[in-house]
């Protein structure tokens, strides 16, 4: 076994590299139209009136200072996405921003009955504002009961929870995601001239976003520009690598495809790899996506895509600024849906530093 | 003295040896009717780059099952690898695959350690790494995907050397390699030993626990080449999605391939024919606009039918 | 009236002709022997009657009724039970539980009444000699109380057949007289009993008839008293009476009384837990030493020990003089020590592998150069022992588990002589194989012997153990408590000093 052991030290040498920081990784490359713009934070669609709305009285609780309060952020998924990154940074940053000190984090990896716990220990722990972004939309009873006898509001993000608002939890905030799907379709007929064969890289099945996003792009199409066909949709499962393959068999089996609707920005990157590989010209397959990645709006600038509907994860801001106005005693609306903006090659290279 | 006219034919042990190859042709046949552009060199092409990583993982797959083992740890050697590689690209692509085959011989020879000196169940000893290995990957990466731009690396999983993806090759090289260990080498013959009766190989002197521990570090190693080729045709490295669920791909083809679970026997062209098959489902579903959910269940009966065919030889 | 017959009945495998227009009737009440060497077809025959296989042609009659089992189980209810050579019970579920295996005695809920369940097993097992824990698992039991509990078993299930397939080959002495009384019992009470065994002594003692079969096919069948045990044999083997006569019935020449040399194995004070105290002994070149004493006495931890396979706290080892300072099998081997375990299916062959594969499995870095083997030499070597020890197969790429039993054996010990042995540890070598094959072993390890190979026999058998050593050390609980040589190597002091050891 000598020679095992001599394996060992040889391995535990190249761990010992990793923490003492001998890595070396690629240099970046200086990015195009850099400069320091500043990230783009949300902005609220402007609200349908009489929405409805919802104030400290008819929720019950204390009106408080959000600078001394003690706040909970419960993440849904690992932050391996560009998007869960810049929400959970998003959070940090403006509490900082607004000195809140007292602010717990916690991540519960996709396992929901982490979640649940998670922010039960934040109750208990005595959190005064609740952050949570679900990993699900239903199952939330016991939270909302240990909640609401300390009547601490919960702020919703990004997925919406099937409950009361103004009563279970305080509002939501999150996009429209059957809206982006619409206005990547109206880019979609846009880049094809209103014809042409287009296929779908779905979401991961029995998702309500994929859903969404499937049901927005197709309606909308079937409105504006009949003459374009869906011939393919198969599932990516919001992966690159995944993306690329089933892109890879599309490009095979239909050459004759013009346009790829990736419904997140991963899946498209994933098609640019294999339009790449397939010997593929920019512009040769028209290319929409929804997300605002950096990745993918650099992928505008490169040529290879037509344009990306953003979906803001900056939900720092307006969570907070909502928080305060309901603390303050102001209404607050009960959906707040944010108004995502978009990119194409007009706009890419100026605001590809306000990408995520 | 009565002449006999009956006679009981050895019922379905044809099917485990034969049947994946019989599924392939069948398929080939029914998309060759009914896919457009199937027959073609570009298809080929990408049904073999596709597959090439799986086939890869599933060749260590098969050398650890044919110990009687299994590994549930290749996928998070993939993830571990995705994650190294960016941290040391800038030294260039040696220093990521030096980098890449040392992860994987680290990983190796834990869980060859565990199973054979500690004596932990592979399934338990492997599912250690199978969790800790892609979390410790995403720490190390700190949860980001990355752009790889190094044309080395991207030419290893994106390129070709003499008109056929350098991918290809790999697979193709490591199939050699495997069948050759399997077939003409002291371990090869030894690691069948063990699979078979493991008591009676400790009891004939073979140096069991040393064969055991370069089982799993050859399994590892195969995952870190797969993982390291795969990081370089997608051209990123993304540690929480590479490699996921590649340890049932690579199962399901040892198996479909005609490999039993229980050891003694290594099946390295049925591995890599079992490989190919799923594939070709996947493909011809896709490419038919099939819904996933069909794929799953094809996909579902063929390793229902594979293990009704182990099945029936075992009890004969 | 007969209980249970078959008339014409043939089965043919894949380029075997297992059985050839066999007919065999059981009487009520009846113990019939069926015997022939490996591969006449007992097994098959036994497999035919028991549901297993069902015949390519020939009919088969239960109680006068012409009946077709379609699975084991069928024939099990109809009332046909059998025990298999190697025990097929549930090691890892208590005894209770595997006697009450599917009919759990329940309490009102409907759940197991496990106290009951557990009561009725120990008076069961009482009735079998059987005095044990039966809340124990079973794997935890000796072979032969295993064997008991197979017994029990499958008489519970209100059998009218009882088949015992070498049902004695893994019980001590004493073991074996309660199953007699047993078997005494079942054949008092009108229960037909098929008895399948390798030993004479036994079957003159309790058979009734004989049944004879060779290469498939019936060459006598009738009263045993009526038979001679010579012509027995004679009929078994094919051979003439007067060869059997000439050779006896055990082949050992006996006399092992090895030259003054320093010993090639010497042991001293070999301890290990429990079970093992201060055992010590030596084996010279030629010379057959035996392993004396009751099953769980320690001679197969002894052996194991020494090749390594059971952990020693204590003690010296010398292979020729060279000491094995913490003996793992790996070391042993290289040493010159072959082991041939007791549990030939469990720890012997390795049965997915060919014959080839199985032989030279030891030795391959001797048939290798860097790491790659050669087949040739390996040929060379597989055929040099096929020839030797004479095994019987298709050739040497047929699986090992598709063997006979000697066959097996002899593949195994086959191994072991490859490797060029200087010390050979041998745990009940004729165990479970026919006469045939039990003699060309006896006769190889005379063989061995007389070339300078120290040989460790283990056996049960009290004839094997004295006529095969030319000294016996007798152990009981783990230690030594008697040693045998010269002229005091017989039947009557072995067992008196186990006896004694025993008091």
């Amino acid at each position: 076994m000598k020679s095992a052991h001599r394996r060992v030290a040889v391995a535990a040498l190249a761990a010992t590299c990793v923490l003492s920081g001998c890595a070396k990784s690629e240099e970046e490359p200086a990015t195009t139209g850099a400069g320091a713009a500043p990230a783009a934070s949300q902005v609220v669609q402007s609200a349908a009136p009489g929405a409805a709305t919802c104030t400290i009285d008819q929720h019950g609780g204390e009106k408080i200072d959000l600078k001394t309060a003690k706040v909970g952020f419960s993440q849904s998924e690992k932050e391996a996405n560009p998007f869960r990154i810049a929400e959970t940074q998003s959070i940090k940053d403006e509490a900082a921003k607004l000195g809140i000190t007292q602010l717990t984090t916690a991540n519960a990896n996709s396992q929901f009955n982490k979640q649940i716990s998670d922010v039960e220990q934040m109750i208990d722990a005595g959190v005064q504002l609740l952050i949570i972004a679900p990993l699900n939309s239903d199952g939330w009873d016991s939270v909302f009961a240990k909640a609401s006898a300390k009547k601490i509001p919960i702020v919703t993000i990004d997925r919406k929870i099937n409950a009361a608002a103004c009563k279970d939890y305080l509002t939501f905030i999150g996009s429209d995601f059957a809206e982006q799907g619409k206005r990547a379709a109206d880019e979609m007929a846009k880049a094809l001239g209103n014809k042409g064969e287009v296929a779908i890289l779905l979401g991961a099945p029995g998702n309500n976003v994929t859903t969404l996003r499937t049901s927005g792009f197709k309606d909308q199409m079937a409105k504006i520009a009949p003459d374009i066909k869906i011939t393919f949709e198969q599932t990516g499962n919001f992966s690159r690598e995944e993306g690329q393959k089933v892109a890879e068999q599309l490009l095979q089996s239909k050459p004759n495809i013009n346009g790829i609707y990736g419904e997140n920005d991963e899946m498209a990157l994933g098609a640019v790899t294999a339009l790449k590989g397939a010997g593929k010209k920019p512009g040769d397959v028209k290319i929409v996506s929804i997300d605002g990645t950096k990745g993918a709006v650099q992928g505008i600038v490169d040529g290879w895509i037509s344009a990306v509907i953003e979906s803001n994860p900056r939900f720092g801001p307006l969570a907070f600024s909502t928080a305060g106005d309901f603390f303050g005693g102001k209404p607050v609306g009960q959906d707040i849906i944010i108004a995502d903006r978009s990119y194409d090659e007009s706009n890419a290279k100026s605001d590809l530093a306000s990408a995520y | 003295m009565t002449t006999l006219t009956l006679t009981t034919p050895r019922r379905a042990d044809w099917l485990p040896k034969y049947g994946v190859y019989l599924a392939i042709a069948a398929l080939i046949v029914y998309n060759a009717a009914f896919t457009p552009y199937f027959l073609t060199v570009s298809n080929l092409r990408i049904q073999l780059i596709q597959v090439a990583p799986i086939i890869i993982v599933a060749l260590g797959m098969a050398l650890v099952i044919g110990t009687e083992g299994i590994d549930l740890s290749v996928g998070a050697v993939m993830a571990l690898v995705a994650a190294l590689i960016p941290l040391y690209l800038g030294y260039g692509v040696i220093a990521a695959v030096i980098v890449s085959l040392l992860a994987g011989v680290a990983v190796g020879l834990i869980n060859g350690a565990l199973v054979a000196k500690v004596g932990l169940q592979p399934i338990v000893a492997t599912l250690a790494l199978f969790v800790g290995g892609r979390g410790l990957a995403v720490v190390i990466s700190d949860g980001q995907l990355k752009d790889i731009r190094n044309a080395d690396l991207i030419y290893l999983g994106s390129g070709d050397l003499l008109g056929i993806p350098v991918l290809v090759w790999t697979a193709a090289l490591a199939i050699l390699v495997v069948a050759f260990t399997v077939r003409r080498t002291v371990f090869g013959r030894r690691l069948l030993a063990i699979g078979g009766n493991r008591p009676a190989a400790e009891l004939a002197g073979l140096p069991v626990q040393r064969v055991l521990i370069t089982v799993y570090v050859l399994c590892a190693v195969l995952a870190a080449i797969a993982g390291l080729l795969s990081v370089g045709r997608i051209q990123s490295s993304d540690a929480s999605s590479i490699g996921l669920l590649i340890e049932l791909s690579a199962i399901t083809a040892v198996v479909v391939g005609g490999t039993p679970l229980t050891g003694g026997r290594v099946r390295v062209l049925g591995t890599v024919a079992g490989a190919v098959l799923m594939q070709l489902v996947i493909a011809t579903m896709i490419k038919n606009n099939l819904p996933p959910s069909t794929t799953e269940m094809v996909q579902a009966a063929i390793i229902l039918v594979a293990v009704y065919a182990a099945r029936e030889r075992k009890t004969r | 009236m007969t209980l249970l017959e078959v008339a014409g009945v043939s089965k043919v495998f894949p380029g075997v002709r297992a059985l050839d227009d066999v007919s065999f009737a059981l009487r009520p009440g009846e113990v019939h022997a069926l015997v022939g060497e490996n591969g006449a077809g007992k097994s098959t025959l036994i497999k035919v009657l028991t549901g297993v296989y069902r015949p390519d042609a020939g009919e088969l009659r239960y109680q006068g009724e012409p009946v077709s089992f379609a699975t084991p189980m069928d024939a099990q209810r109809a009332g046909i039970s059998t025990i298999y050579q190697e025990v097929n019970l549930i090691p890892l579920m208590s005894v209770a539980q595997n006697l009450f295996l599917g009919r759990e005695p329940r309490t009102t809920l409907g759940l197991v009444d496990r106290a009951r369940m557990d009561r009725e097993a120990r008076d069961i097992l009482a009735g079998y000699g059987v005095t044990t824990d039966v809340r124990a698992r079973l794997g935890s039991l000796p072979l032969g109380a295993q064997q008991m509990v197979a017994l029990a078993c499958a008489v519970m299930i209100d059998a009218k057949v009882v088949v015992m397939d070498e049902p004695t080959s893994s019980l001590e002495p004493r073991e074996v007289e309660t199953l007699f009384g047993v078997i005494q019992d079942l054949h008092e009470r009108g229960i037909g009993i098929i008895y399948v065994s390798h030993r004479m002594d036994e079957l003159y003692r309790i058979c009734d008839t004989v049944t004879i079969l060779r290469d498939g096919k019936l060459v006598h069948t009738g009263r045993l008293a009526d038979l001679e045990r010579v012509r027995l044999v004679a009929l078994m083997l094919g051979r003439e009476v007067s060869d059997v006569r000439r050779e006896g019935f055990t082949v050992f020449s006996g006399d092992h009384a090895a030259a003054d040399d320093t010993p090639v194995l010497r042991v001293s004070g070999l301890s290990s837990r429990n079970r093992l105290h201060d055992i010590s002994f030596g084996v010279r070149p030629g010379e057959v030493v035996g392993l004396g004493g009751l099953l769980g006495a320690g001679r197969s931890e002894t052996i194991k020990a020494i090749a390594g396979a059971y952990p020693v706290d204590r003690g010296e080892i010398e292979v020729d003089g060279a000491p094995l300072r913490h003996p793992t099998t790996v070391k042993a081997v290289a040493a010159g020590i072959a082991v041939q375990p007791e549990d030939r299916k469990a720890e012997g062959i390795i049965p997915g592998l060919s014959i080839r594969e199985n032989i030279a499995l030891s030795i391959l870095p001797r048939m290798s150069t860097f790491g790659l083997v050669s087949d040739a030499k390996i040929d060379e070597v597989v055929d040099r022992f096929m020839k030797r020890l004479r095994i019987k197969a298709a050739g040497p790429h047929q699986r090992v588990g598709d063997l006979s039993g000697g066959n097996q054996q002899k593949v195994l010990l086959a191994r072991l002589l490859a490797t060029g042995p200087k010390v050979l540890l041998l745990d009940e070598p004729t165990r479970g194989i026919d006469v045939g094959a039990k003699a060309e072993v006896q006769a190889l390890i005379d063989e061995l012997a007389a070339e300078g190979l120290g040989v460790v026999l283990v056996s049960s058998d009290a004839e094997e153990l004295v006529e095969g050593s030319g000294r016996v050390v007798v152990l009981r609980d783990g230690a030594v408590v008697g040693v045998l040589t010269g002229d005091d190597v017989t039947t009557e002091s072995l067992l008196a000093t186990i006896a004694e050891a025993g008091a």
